[in-house]
């Protein structure tokens, strides 16, 4: 259960032990195309809320599976999912569901106005709320978010030209923001597809490129 | 087991036996899961008999009923014609059945009154003449309830305090001193000074009130209806700083007939509560006599009201709960009420038959498929994060049957590898052929999709 860090320096590890942790009032960006794996990684950062009181998924396609959310240690009884397809009325849910719920993973959609981010952002600090906010365009308005992690690199373990099945997933991920204190760093996340993240540090930029091929 | 017909209570099962027990006692049991909604729809037609003998029944909780008897003892002649009355009308709803299982208890206050019908036979209403003096033979476990916990209970047994009488016995200003409102509470229960059951003075401003142009036939309609107002009530006593501890539910068909119910509770009612009393109550006249012509108008008022609210845990997270329960119910306002959703684990081969979908705050659907069963052919974990609701058609290309590009939006992106493909059987009868799964992974991530008829469809993604 929780974050494994395999390899760290003293330097960074008041950093790292945070990197993948939703805090009150906090918001965390998480950007990347769909497939590389950061949706299980909202839902994980859900896990340990969800232990203490309901958690919600806004889900704004109607795909979000729970089933991946459970197997990532949300509990089953304390999951709610709010299907909002309606970009307009996006902004006044989550408005609505920060005013009481205590972690948010949210999906944000393709079109959106600035402020109404700016908004949800400083709602999100008066109520210590904790939030992560999936974004598939272009990201986040700059200086919104106290942590982005940009999904840079995917590969997985398992499946070998046609045999044997997904095992291992491997995400490489950029960490940037006040929540790294403005020093960009790579991380590297191994998930089994279990509750347990292993997080591994150090990663050079090099080495993440070659992953992804 | 909470409970159970009268063949398998006698193959030797009692009423919170462990359920294994239970089996191995009766094998030819069939085993039920508990649905409070629809003991209490099967519990409206005995609450209406009663009613029809004494007005202002109070319904604590599906199988307990409490009944004012002070104007109906004079009415009827006397306690024991009153139970006798009470128990033939339950006879003549179920013909033997439910009357023969019924207990009446009669005794001066709700407490006592529920103990002395614990302590009843089936058919032999138990009429307490000195509610002090059969107070004092009980154990303490009954406070347990009023209690909210065994905690308090515990202490006092490991103080020497055995029964009720024992506690009744010891100076009041002690328990308070030591245990606070909850010692003197458990102190008035054993002492016999309970509440009245007739409710206070309903107070005006406090009721909600819906009135539909269209009448509400259906239960979804009426469901969303009645949460919509249990939240109004329940932001109108959170500004009062008031909670009750017994609320009156009111309808009107649209032809004018108008049905009342009360329910009461030991404890105030929390938010939760008042929705779930106000979705049975609903459920319970919708499904059982039906309102003709649907449901004009929806109307609770609140009664009995404490100052105090609940007291709550050191460890407990209530308010907040509550806090997150109204913030679900305002984005079910704005979304409407299929869109705020729990699921549930439930049996299946694809990823999107996994999971029992139910409303929040609704009695969650009772799963298809056994989630423990085995499944074999089923997609293994890790499941897909994002599960399309329907498949989409995909463009692959194929190199001697290894799929070799895929096109991912507006580009190809090549294969790095894949698994599969794995036979889905498909249903003949009706129309689904058989398929092939795919885990096809990319530069950009994995993907899961199908093979049917020589077409590819996209039906989720690993993110």
């Amino acid at each position: 259960m929780g974050i494994e860090e395999i390899t760290r320096t003293p330097l960074i590890e008041r950093v790292e032990e945070r990197l993948l942790e939703l805090s009150p009032g906090r918001l965390v960006e998480l950007v990347g195309e769909p497939g590389g794996g950061l949706t299980r990684l909202g839902m994980r950062m859900l896990a340990e809320h969800s232990r203490i009181a309901p958690v919600v998924v806004v889900d704004t396609r109607g795909w979000v599976s729970p089933a991946a959310a459970w197997e990532a240690g949300v509990d089953p009884e304390r999951l709610v999912v709010v299907r909002c397809p309606d970009p307009q009325l996006w902004p006044k849910v989550t408005a609505a569901l920060l005013e009481g719920v205590r972690a948010i993973y949210t999906e944000v959609p393709l079109r959106f106005r600035e402020q109404d981010i700016r908004r949800l952002a400083a709602l999100a600090r008066a109520r210590r709320a904790a939030v992560a906010m999936r974004s598939t365009g272009p990201g986040l308005p700059g200086g919104v978010a106290h942590l982005r992690l940009r999904a840079i690199g995917v590969t997985w373990e398992g499946a070998e030209q046609g045999h044997g099945r997904l095992g291992r997933r491997r995400l490489v991920i950029e960490a940037s923001g006040k929540g790294v204190a403005g020093i960009p760093r790579i991380i590297e996340v191994e998930d089994e597809g279990t509750d347990a993240l292993r997080l591994v540090s150090n990663v050079v930029v090099d080495q993440a490129r070659r992953a992804v091929g | 087991m909470t409970g159970a017909t009268p063949e398998v209570l006698a193959a030797g099962v009692t009423l919170g036996m462990p359920r294994r027990e239970a089996e191995a006692l009766a094998t030819f049991a069939t085993i039920l899961e508990r649905d409070p909604g629809e003991e209490a729809r099967r519990f409206e037609q005995v609450v209406s008999a009663i009613e029809e003998l004494v007005p202002r029944v109070e319904p604590v909780s599906p199988g307990l009923l409490y009944v004012p008897v002070d104007g109906a003892v004079r009415y009827y002649g006397g306690e024991a014609e009153l139970a006798d009355r009470i128990a033939k009308e339950l006879d003549r709803i179920a013909g033997g059945r439910m009357g023969g299982d019924a207990l009446v208890g009669v005794a001066d206050g709700p407490f006592a009154a529920r103990w002395a019908a614990a302590s009843a036979r089936v058919g032999e209403p138990l009429i307490v003449a000195d509610t002090v003096a059969f107070l004092s033979g009980l154990d303490l476990a009954t406070l347990r309830e009023e209690m909210g916990g065994d905690e308090m209970v515990h202490t006092f047994k490991w103080l020497g305090v055995a029964t009720l009488g024992d506690l009744a016995n010891l100076p009041r200003d002690a328990l308070a001193s030591r245990f606070g409102n909850d010692g003197v509470l458990a102190h008035r229960l054993a002492s016999g000074e309970d509440r009245p059951v007739d409710p206070r003075e309903i107070p005006e401003d406090l009721t909600v009130v819906m009135e539909f142009e269209e009448p509400l036939e259906t239960l979804d309609s009426v469901a969303f209806a009645g949460r919509v107002l249990a939240e109004r009530l329940s932001r109108g006593l959170r500004q009062k700083g008031v909670a009750p501890h017994a609320i009156v539910i009111t309808v009107r068909s649209a032809q004018g007939d108008e049905r009342q119910r009360v329910w009461r509770s030991a404890d105030p009612f929390s938010e939760r509560s008042i929705s779930e009393r106000v979705w049975w109550q609903l459920r319970a006249w919708v499904e059982g006599p039906g309102i003709p012509g649907g449901i004009a108008m929806l109307a609770i008022a609140p009664f009995d009201l404490s100052g105090e609210g609940r007291q709550l845990g050191l460890f407990s997270d209530e308010s907040n709960l509550a806090e997150t329960e109204r913030a679900l119910a305002r984005a079910q306002a704005l979304l409407g009420p299929d869109q705020v959703l729990q699921g549930r684990p439930q049996g299946g081969r694809l990823p999107g038959e996994r999971v029992s979908w139910s409303r929040w705050g609704e009695e969650p659907a009772k799963p298809d498929r056994d989630p423990s069963a085995p499944w074999p052919g089923a997609t293994p974990s890790p499941s897909p994060a994002l599960v399309l609701d329907r498949a989409t058609p995909l463009e692959i290309e194929w190199d001697g049957g290894m799929p070799s590009r895929v096109r991912l939006g507006s580009r190809w992106e090549p294969v790095l590898t894949w698994s599969g493909p794995w036979r889905l059987t498909g249903q003949w009868w009706n129309g689904r052929p058989d398929a092939d799964r795919y885990q096809i992974v990319t530069s950009v991530g994995a993907i899961l999709c199908v093979v049917s008829n020589g077409r590819a469809y996209l039906t989720a993604v690993y993110d």
